[in-house]
C-alpha cells in the first residue's frame, strides 16, 4: 500500500488559504484579499519588517519589539498609539504570519497570484476572550486600510 | 487514533488560540490533502481548501476531540465528492474502459487512471486502500448501500491491484 500511496495526487494549501481556513474557525472574522501589482519578496518583505514598516500598515502596532525568536515562534512586546503595552505570541513563516496577544489578533498571508502580482490576505480584530471569535466591528475597514498604506509603500 | 497533544490542540484552537489552530491545520491539511487529492484530481486545492473550512467551522462544535480523524475524514470525503462532481464535465467511462494490467502508462499516469473513475468510486478506492476502512464503514460514509460499494469495490481495485501489481 506504500507504493502506492506514493503515487496517489496529493492536494496542498498556500498560505492565503490557510489563512482563510483558520478563518472560519473564528466567529466575527472576515478576510480581506487585494492582488498587489509587486512580487511575493516585495510585499512579504514589508508586511514583516516587524520592527520596521509593519507599523506603518498597522498603525496600532507601532514600537513593535521582536524579544524572542525560536524556529517560525516568536514573543513580540507592543506599545500601541494609545500607550497600552502587550505582548504578543506568534509564528511567522514564508507567506503566513499570526500574532495574537489577550485582547489582539493579526493574520497576514501572502501568495503568487495566478495571473501576476501577489495576492494578500488580512484578517485580525479584538479576541473575545475564551473562544474563537472577534468583536465583528470595523474589522474590514481597517483591514481595507492597512491594504492601501502597503500600496503606497510600494509607489 | 488521535494523542493526548491533538487532543490538547483541539480543546485550545476551541477557546480561541490561533496558534493552536494553526499547529492543528499543520496536522491536518496533509491529512485531508492526501483524501481530497485522488478524489478531487484537478479541484484538489480548492476541495482540500473547502473540506478544511467545513472542519475548522465546525471545530467548535465538537465534543469528542477523540474521534477527530473519523470526523475530519468524514467531512474531506463528502466535500471531495461535492466538488469533484460540481467540475466534472463529461460522464465517467466504464471500469472495462480502464489500460489493461501490463499498460505502461499506469506506473506513470496513475492520475489519468483515477480521472476515469467517478467521483464516487474514487472516493472508494481511498477510504479502503488509503484508510483501510472496511465496506460496510465507506458505504456508510458514501451513503451508498454496503451492496453497492462492494460491487463497485470488487470491480475497481481489482483493476487496480493487477495494474500495479504488473
Amino acid at each position: 500500500m506504500e507504493v502506492v500511496n506514493e503515487h496517489w495526487p496529493r492536494a496542498e494549501l498556500d498560505a492565503v488559504q490557510r489563512l482563510r481556513v483558520l478563518a472560519a474557525m473564528i466567529a466575527g472574522a472576515a478576510v480581506t484579499e487585494r492582488v498587489i501589482a509587486a512580487p511575493f519578496e516585495e510585499v512579504w518583505g514589508l508586511l514583516t519588517d516587524l520592527e520596521g514598516t509593519f507599523g506603518e500598515i498597522q498603525p496600532d502596532m507601532r514600537h513593535l519589539h521582536v524579544a524572542q525568536r525560536s524556529g517560525d515562534r516568536l514573543v513580540a512586546h507592543v506599545r500601541s498609539r494609545y500607550g497600552m503595552r502587550a505582548r504578543f505570541d506568534g509564528v511567522l513563516r514564508p507567506g503566513s504570519c499570526w500574532l495574537q496577544s489577550r485582547f489582539l489578533l493579526v493574520g497576514m498571508a501572502a501568495a503568487g497570484a495566478p495571473g501576476g502580482g501577489t495576492l494578500v490576505a488580512l484578517t485580525g480584530g479584538v479576541r473575545v476572550p475564551g473562544r474563537p471569535a472577534l468583536v465583528p466591528i470595523g474589522v474590514r475597514r481597517e483591514a481595507r486600510r492597512s491594504l492601501d498604506r502597503l500600496e503606497r509603500l510600494l509607489t | 487514533m488521535v494523542d493526548d497533544g491533538a487532543v490538547l490542540l483541539v480543546e485550545a484552537a476551541q477557546r480561541g488560540d490561533v496558534l493552536a489552530m494553526n499547529d492543528l491545520l499543520d496536522l491536518l491539511a496533509p491529512y485531508v490533502g492526501r483524501i481530497c487529492g485522488p478524489i478531487a484530481l484537478d479541484s484538489g486545492q480548492d476541495a482540500t481548501q473547502e473540506a478544511l473550512v467545513a472542519v475548522f467551522r465546525a471545530l467548535r462544535t465538537l465534543r469528542e476531540p477523540g474521534a477527530l480523524y473519523g470526523w475530519v475524514r468524514a467531512i474531506a470525503v463528502r466535500e471531495a465528492v461535492r466538488i469533484a462532481r460540481r467540475e466534472s464535465r463529461s460522464a465517467p467511462a466504464e471500469l472495462a474502459d480502464l489500460p489493461a494490467p501490463g499498460d505502461p502508462q499506469l506506473a506513470t499516469d496513475i492520475e489519468d487512471v483515477l480521472a476515469r473513475l467517478s467521483p464516487e468510486h474514487r472516493a472508494v478506492l481511498v477510504l479502503r486502500d488509503v484508510e483501510g476502512m472496511d465496506e460496510r464503514s465507506a458505504a456508510a460514509l458514501l451513503d451508498l448501500p454496503a451492496g453497492t460499494v462492494k460491487s463497485r469495490l470488487h470491480r475497481a481495485r481489482d483493476s487496480f491491484r493487477k495494474a500495479w501489481k504488473s
